[in-house]
């Protein structure tokens, strides 16, 4: 009868490769998890980034409105992470219930890293808590400087469970040459499987991520506070505030494409057929889709600057130039969102001549594509560049030879680009592709180059006027919403991409998925899938930002029994 | 108050409802699993071609590349004036016939580099298996020439890259542990006998595999695998929907024959 168990446990474990869930399958339900999950665990380890930052100088410049801004990210905090691993929590149990093999395979390699993980959560947890609740008790001097130890604590313990779990999804990608089912070969260790080839890469672009996510939900929560609120103190402190987490969500966005680079270039060095598959494959109009998403963001971020420049006293020399900017910005997004090769039926590549579009094909290659999106880019920096000097008068004595240089800096850096975006179309794929490197390097020098100039020039500049924190116009927030969906949005499909690339397989070429869900998804489906994580992820966002209120007013008025007496817009001092 | 949730809750539906539209008027691209070839009929050339037009199209991700001009050579439509694959196989490479050339092509991409073009095709045997493989080769003959694969091809696993042969049915089978056709080793390596008795011995889970061959045909059997709970033998319903049902999927063509002809014989 002992010798009957493990036949037994055998038989059960063959006829139970797979679960089911009801409604939306077992691929769905863990969908669903992982990236309701992900989305949280993003926002968790983004905003404790602020929240060191700012807290720091507020330290520094002795300024209380950044420790405000950093208690308050961290308010945020408390109750994001209970999300996080409540759903991190049905992740496990969607895993091993509906995908018990595939789990039983990650387990047998990962088990030591689990434990180390789960270990790292309750420390992490727990640091959090500290750095929390001592915020008032440790508010000054020595105290305060190991307060702020506790929120880089915090940060490391965070990063470290990101790249202990990008490990095992990474694995999945990139498993170590002769993986086989029964897991890795002799002489390779849990080390080798975690630092696979796309572990670092994944873990710059995640980390990057991050904290352009935890901006743009930060600025999203102060956008809310802001329409809401009708006390001019308040709205000034969230607009300020709203303005803080868009400059960081932007700021950050702009270099998270060179990490997505460096990711793809590790993916096609580890398996061309990968890549090939994520940028040439099925999934080539996956990026039509992300080169939507991202020219919206472009948008958006300049509206707001544009937007927020009427609050500025002398900006209005500026205004004439918005609506030139607008016009490259637009004709750029269409460029980057025209398709290289159309699907059509016979009768239409007919009529076109080819599978390329006569006229518009030509938009639809890389070296127009590359232009577009570094065009785009410079002309967002234009516009940062302008609101940041709206209210400045430089009074240094080189001020007009620094603004040349500037302005020749951004002429040179757009000439750059346009002239390898024709040049390209001129020479074969292997040297265009080549290209797209002096073009980002262009981008790159001209932001660092005009940024340090800017700095200097601008010391001891004259006032124009104080900006009027708190009249900004309704619609300005508006477009801080469409950010933060669209960043929430673009996060899900990029996880879809980087997810479906391994199509038909749970580890690469190492473990083959054999259920009746083992295809991979036209994006139609997939942007079912994305739009229900998204609103599940924002209505439970929307909640804990009215909890974040809710607990705000109960301190207020034990801190201030009168405050809630006084009449909704008395007269307050200005906060900036 | 109300106004403004009101407010937001539209900006938000309305961003994502613009870009679930748009994900969803765009071309619909499903990426499929492989087919696996049934070789139990005996396979013709017309099935082979039929399907590696599936393959060529589909699962084996060949027209991200083939087809583009820019990538790699076109196959379905001239390339430098030498016609269709077809017709240019079998004079690409001296003394190495159309088949040949084209089935190393696909196994070791680096053997035959056109010129102009970068070695950036991977082994396909890692991917496919050696019938889905020689599917492919026959399909691109038919493009202009004649399909000269047969059945001794496909079932010959060492024919051009053993390796790659091996590792593909490796690869197809996912769950199968090796390439093997030995009965014995496949009985065991698929846990057939943690359920079925052989030999008087084992565990009353499943009906015994003694004298199967006497109850059931060939055919039966080969169903019976493919799909278990078609058909529940008597005495057995407690246990039905115990044997998983991806046998058809792990198991190569070849494999499967092996256990089928081994089961039918033992009467």
């Amino acid at each position: 009868m002992i010798d009957f168990l493990p036949v037994i446990q055998a038989a059960g474990e063959g006829a139970a490769a797979y679960g089911d869930f009801p409604g939306v399958g077992g691929r769905g339900a863990v969908w669903i998890a992982a990236e309701v999950h992900l989305m949280f665990a993003a926002f968790v380890l983004g905003v404790p980034m602020f929240a060191v930052i700012t807290e720091l100088i507020g330290i520094v410049v002795k300024d209380e409105r950044y420790d405000k801004l950093s208690k308050e990210f961290t308010r945020l905090l408390v109750f994001a992470y209970s999300a996080t691993a409540l759903w991190g929590g049905l992740l496990l149990f969607f895993l091993t219930t509906l995908y018990p093999r595939f789990w039983g395979h990650l387990a047998e390699i990962f088990s030591l890293s689990m434990w180390i993980y789960a270990g790292l959560f309750f420390i992490e947890s727990f640091t959090l808590y500290l750095y929390y609740y001592g915020w008032d008790r440790w508010s000054v001097g020595r105290a305060k400087w190991g307060h702020w130890g506790l929120g880089i604590l915090l940060n490391v313990w965070g990063t470290t469970v990101m790249f202990i779990a990008n490990g095992w999804l990474t694995y999945m990608m990139s498993p170590p040459e002769g993986t086989t089912v029964q897991g890795l070969p002799e002489g390779v260790g849990l080390w080798a499987a975690l630092a696979n080839a796309t572990w670092m890469p994944i873990n710059i672009h995640r980390l990057i991520a991050n904290a352009v996510f935890g901006g743009a939900i930060v600025a999203a929560y102060a956008a809310y506070r802001f329409l809401s609120s009708t006390d001019p103190k308040e709205r000034a402190h969230y607009d300020w505030m709203g303005y803080v987490g868009t400059f960081i969500a932007i700021s950050t966005f702009i270099v998270l494409p060179f990490a997505g680079y460096w990711l793809g270039r590790e993916i096609y060095e580890y398996n061309q057929q990968m890549g090939i598959t994520m940028m040439g494959g099925f999934m080539s109009w996956l990026w039509i889709v992300q080169a939507i998403l991202i020219g919206v963001l472009f948008l958006a971020a300049n509206y707001y600057l544009w937007t927020g420049m009427g609050r500025i006293p002398g900006a209005e020399r500026f205004q004439p130039y918005t609506k030139w900017m607008l016009l490259v910005l637009v004709v750029c997004w269409i460029a980057w969102g025209t398709p290289n090769t159309m699907i059509a039926s016979r009768a239409e590549f007919a009529a076109m001549g080819g599978n390329r579009h006569p006229f518009l094909g030509v938009l639809g290659v890389m070296s127009a594509k590359n232009t577009a999106v570094n065009i785009m880019i410079l002309t967002t920096f234009l516009s940062f560049m302008m609101y940041r000097r709206a209210n400045k008068r430089p009074t240094v004595t080189w001020a007009k030879t620094g603004s040349l240089v500037q302005t020749l800096m951004f002429a040179g850096a757009a000439i750059v680009v346009l002239f390898y975006g024709v040049y390209g179309y001129f020479v074969p794929t292997i040297v265009r592709i080549g290209f797209s490197v002096y073009q980002v390097l262009a981008v790159l020098a001209c932001i660092i180059g005009v940024t340090v100039i800017d700095v200097l020039l601008l010391r001891g500049a004259e006032s124009r006027g104080e900006i009027r924190w708190g009249e900004m116009p309704e619609r300005s927030q508006y477009a801080i919403f469409v950010l933060a969906v669209t960043f929430t949005w673009l996060m899900g499909l990029m996880g879809f991409a980087r997810s479906g690339i391994r199509q038909h397989w749970h580890v690469w070429e190492v473990m083959r998925d054999t259920s009746d869900q083992a295809f991979t998804p036209a994006l139609g489906y997939a942007a079912n899938m994305i739009s229900v994580c998204v609103v599940i992820f924002l209505a439970l966002v929307a909640f804990i930002f009215w909890l974040g209120g809710l607990a705000e007013r109960g301190i207020s008025k034990k801190a201030h029994p009168m405050a809630a007496a006084m009449p909704a817009g008395a007269p307050a001092a200005p906060e900036a | 108050m109300w106004k403004t949730n009101l407010k937001v809750m539209m900006v938000g539906v309305g961003v994502i409802g613009f870009y679930t539209v748009v994900a969803r008027i765009i071309p619909q691209l499903q990426s499929d699993v492989p087919e696996s070839i049934d070789l139990s009929s005996g396979v013709t050339p017309e099935v082979l071609t039929a399907a590696g037009e599936t393959l060529y199209s589909g699962a084996g991700g060949c027209t991200a590349c083939h087809g583009l001009g820019t990538r790699a050579p076109n196959l379905l439509t001239d390339h430098a004036g030498e016609g269709t694959i077809g017709q240019r196989c079998g004079e690409r490479e001296p003394g190495v016939d159309c088949k040949t050339y084209l089935h190393n092509s696909l196994v070791d991409p680096g053997s035959y580099l056109v010129d102009g073009f970068t070695p950036i095709m991977p082994d396909a045997s890692r991917q496919l298996s050696n019938d889905q493989l020689w599917a492919i080769v026959a399909f691109l003959q038919s493009q202009g020439g004649d399909v000269t694969v047969t059945a001794a091809d496909v079932g010959s696993g060492e024919t051009a890259s053993g390796a790659g042969a091996a590792g593909g049915a490796g690869a197809a089978g996912g769950g199968t542990f090796s390439a093997t056709t030995d009965p014995g080793q496949l009985l065991t390596e698929n846990a057939c006998i943690a359920c079925h008795a052989i030999d008087g011995a084992g565990p009353p889970i499943g009906p015994s595999f003694d004298g199967v061959g006497s109850r059931l045909s060939a055919a039966e059997i080969r169903a019976s695998i493919l799909d278990p709970n078609a058909t529940v033998s008597e005495g057995f319903e407690q246990f039905a929907g115990t044997m998983p049902t991806t046998f058809g999927q792990q198991l190569s063509a070849q494999q499967l024959e092996a256990i089928v002809q081994f089961l039918a014989e033992r009467r």
